[in-house]
């Protein structure tokens, strides 16, 4: 079991655990489908490594694996210094690596998460520093919980009929149909007027008077379109009828 | 020094993407004897030209609708969720077809997942074929729109006419949804355009389902026509299997309007090929284009193609990126004022006793139906939707994506819903163990175009096709308030049904729903032209000039491409021969 490999499985361990009371299918957890190896490869599968030093190491993809697992330490390190732990630290389980993250309780490991993508030093970083950007981190995170999630309950590394995830929302998988048609709430919908007469049936307008007219509605935030540093719909439309040709 | 080779036909019309509006231009084009060539970055699926879409290359083009088949969609779209729909490895992804490949980079500094997709139909390969108009008011009301609603009218109706597009059915999990909207206090919406509130059936471009569907059906489906009600829309909806290419249910761009392009016999498409540049030409007029470079997914290869005009109509985030890596001008709104409908998912739970009591049913069975077949209208802060995935997709965007951090230490006291954010463990078993007697509802939030979130080049980070593209948004705090009414809306909808426990997800930003980078009145003169360059236009959604009120946004960037093509061809060609009508036949004519 790699660094990477171990960290994540506390992770997904996290959001999907086993839970032997339960019944069934419902007492398997993320480990017992290898999901800790699904994430492990889609986060090194994310992007292509462009050319330069990653490249020249031989990775043909970045290796972000690793990269996450780094980050979910740095995340739990920064929870344990923050005194913001509400659970006991724990002796990892065989499954996970050492790191301070899979020695934080399950609910600690989210804190931890949240920390990273919301309440932490790296967005104190991204506030802080603009031009670098350290939201990337808040990126990942949402990606490693996104991914998790949709590989627990899906085919995602999983090519069985019908895996796990499915088993236990009771999904019974694709299908080719369903006899679950009841009729109409409405049988055809009609062309009603709007704008309070004859709109639809109002002939083609002149583009610049109808971008002038426009520019009567109030329903706008004044801090939205009109902080504009250039021109405004109704000089853009008159430059239109400029072009026409 | 040798460039790129130059490929010796010149079309009329370079076309860079065919997307989910892309083919309606070019359809309309290929109708007046225009010669256009569509550059499509992904794969094409459906074609005998390319049998392994994601294992070789295939043949270099299509332009024959006889190259289209429906065997080889079935064989391709397995509708299976991870294999159709993962966003690193799936066939439904933003990246090369070689499925050895990893995806294409984009720099997201910020939390969100961008939900794009690369290939002939784009995005419309994984919609839910949901086709309503934009709000009235979002068009004459809202300061950003230099065109009038009733300019889109009748491009609408052309279009509701040809995928068609008509009432969704009623099904269980709809009529559990219009239950809650009467016993809330909303009135039935009838017309196509929309003005106030109200709920409704969606008007989707999915065929409506064989009325054997009414019934006991016993049969494998492959006997029917129209919808089979799979809910398979999100992983490609292939259905009805074994039916003809052009007649299958959900009329995604790649099956409604490729066909149709192909048919005028003007229209060629070459997929895996990324475009790099737009070719320009300096003179003593404005900046002119005059072709496109693209690269080659498979090869590797850079080839140029010259051409009378050049169209965009590669999406809200690489039409932008183009442009600015080709140098074209920016006064400062090229790929500003993104739009996202920044979503919020809200979802209910029942038990089995108010359901057979409401839908005679002891179950909602999200799974079976139209995905998102019924919604209600909110117009000044968006709509609220049914929207059902299978589990995957449920339990990602559902429960695992949340700027309000985790359910298990969030107060919900004083709001309508029982828990918020993200849920994991024994809570995320219980939600999806319950699965089927929950109804998932997203809203889409009218936010409103502004300049600081949008597009720019990430200089730092290069793919093979240059500058990869950074996107920021982040809504503003009145977007927040929308959101929330649409959230507080449809907690209620949820409590009136009978729904036993509420969830919102407070969702982090799906880019999904993209709008308004490009928008007409900023970047782009009424007719899609560019302001700052001839001949080049933009068709695609970025074109849009806002978010449409929060309307799924397909129809108005279809009727909008039509409109374009209009003004391309009278600007360019020989104009029109056959002007699609002011003044036409109500598309509710009696039947």
């Amino acid at each position: 079991m790699s660094y990477a490999r171990g960290t994540i499985a506390a992770l997904v361990d996290a959001v999907v655990p086993g839970t032997p009371g339960a019944e069934g299918v419902q007492a398997d957890g993320a480990l017992d489908i290898d999901l800790d190896e699904t994430v492990e490869t889609a986060f090194n599968e994310l992007q292509e490594a462009p050319e330069g030093p990653v490249r020249s190491l031989g990775y043909e993809t970045m290796p972000f694996a690793p990269v996450l697992a780094l980050l979910l330490d740095i995340g739990a390190l920064e929870l344990v210094l923050r005194r913001e732990r509400e659970e006991s630290l724990r002796s990892p389980k065989d499954a996970y690596a050492g790191g301070p993250f899979s020695r934080l309780g399950p609910e600690d490991r989210m804190r931890a998460v949240r920390l990273l993508e919301a309440d932490g030093l790296f967005p104190a970083l991204d506030e802080r520093y603009p031009d670098v950007p350290f939201g990337i981190v808040a990126y990942l995170m949402q990606g490693a919980m996104f991914i998790t999630a949709m590989a627990a309950y899906s085919d995602w590394g999983d090519d069985t009929e019908r895996p796990q995830g499915w088993r236990q929302a009771d999904y019974p998988g694709p299908a080719e149909g369903y006899a679950v048609h009841m009729g109409y709430e409405v049988e055809e919908f009609v062309e009603n007027d709007y704008g309070g007469g004859d709109g639809a049936e109002e002939d083609d307008t002149d583009d610049g008077a109808t971008a002038m007219a426009a520019d009567g509605g109030d329903d706008s935030d004044p801090e939205a379109w009109f902080d504009d540093r250039s021109r405004s719909a109704d000089e853009a439309g008159d430059a239109e009828g400029g072009a026409d040709r | 020094m040798s460039g790129p080779d130059a490929d010796t036909r010149e079309p009329d019309v370079v076309v860079v993407g065919a997307g989910g509006d892309a083919p309606a231009l070019a359809w309309r084009l290929g109708q007046q004897g225009i010669d256009v060539l569509m550059l499509e970055a992904g794969p094409f699926h459906g074609n005998e030209r390319f049998p392994n879409p994601h294992a070789e290359r295939g043949e270099g083009a299509s332009r024959s609708p006889a190259d289209l088949s429906g065997d080889l969609l079935d064989e391709q779209f397995t509708a299976r969720e991870g294999d159709m729909g993962s966003p690193v490895d799936g066939k439904l992804r933003w990246g090369p077809a070689d499925a050895d490949r990893a995806p294409w980079a984009r720099t997201v500094p910020q939390t969100g997942v961008i939900s794009q997709v690369a290939g002939v139909g784009g995005t419309t390969l994984h919609y839910y074929g949901n086709h309503p108009r934009a709000f009235v008011p979002a068009i004459n009301d809202q300061p950003h729109w230099p065109l009038d609603y009733g300019d889109l009218v009748p491009y609408y109706q052309y279009l509701e006419d040809v995928h068609p597009v008509k009432p969704a059915p009623t099904t269980p999990k709809a009529e559990l949804f219009y239950e809650g909207a009467r016993r809330a206090g909303y009135d039935l919406t009838t017309g196509l355009n929309v003005e106030e509130e109200g709920y409704r059936p969606f008007p989707n471009a999915i065929l409506q389902p064989d009325e054997a569907l009414q019934g006991e059906y016993d049969g494998d489906f492959r006997d029917l026509s129209g919808d089979t009600l799979a809910a398979h829309e999100h992983q490609g909806g292939p259905h009805p299997r074994g039916a003809d290419f052009e007649r299958r249910a959900k009329r995604g761009s790649l099956v409604s309007l490729v066909p149709k392009a192909l048919d005028t016999g003007h229209v060629e498409i070459r997929p895996n090929a990324f475009a790099t540049q737009v070719l320009t030409r300096a003179g003593p007029g404005p900046l002119e284009a005059c072709g496109v470079e693209y690269r080659d997914t498979w090869t590797g290869r850079a080839r140029r193609v010259f051409a009378d005009v050049v169209v965009l109509s590669a999406g809200c985030i690489e039409t932008p990126r183009l442009w600015l890596n080709s140098g074209l001008p920016d006064d400062g709104w090229v790929g500003r004022g993104l739009t996202t409908h920044h979503f919020d998912f809200v979802s209910g739970r029942f038990d089995a006793d108010t359901l057979e009591e409401i839908i005679g049913q002891r179950a909602v069975e999200p799974h079976q139906g139209q995905a998102a077949g019924s919604r209600l209208d909110v117009p000044g802060a968006g709509g609220i939707a049914v929207n059902t995935f299978a589990p995957g997709i449920t339990a990602a965007s559902m429960y695992s994506e949340s700027v309000n951090g985790f359910a298990f230490e969030n107060d919900t006291s004083g709001e309508p819903w029982d828990t918020e954010g993200r849920v994991v463990g024994q809570q995320l078993k219980d939600e999806m163990s319950d699965y089927r007697r929950t109804l998932t509802l997203i809203c889409h939030t009218d936010d409103r175009p502004r300049q600081d979130n949008g597009v720019s080049l990430d200089p730092s980070t290069e793919d093979e096709h240059g500058p990869i593209a950074r996107l920021d948004w982040s809504p503003h705090p009145e977007d927040d308030e929308r959101r929330l009414d649409l959230a507080r809306r449809s907690a209620r909808l949820l409590e009136e049904a009978g729904a036993e426990h509420i969830h919102r997800s407070a969702a982090a930003p799906i880019f999904l729903h993209m709008q308004s980078s490009m928008a007409i009145g900023k970047v782009l003169d009424t007719g899609g032209e560019a302001l700052s360059a001839d001949p080049l236009f933009v068709a695609d959604h970025s074109a849009l000039a806002n978010g449409v009120g929060g309307a799924n946004p397909t129809h108005t960037g279809q009727a909008l491409a039509l409109r374009t093509a209009e003004h391309l061809a009278d600007r360019s060609f020989d104009g029109v021969a056959d002007p699609i009508p002011a003044d036409p036949t109500p598309a509710s004519a009696d039947d």
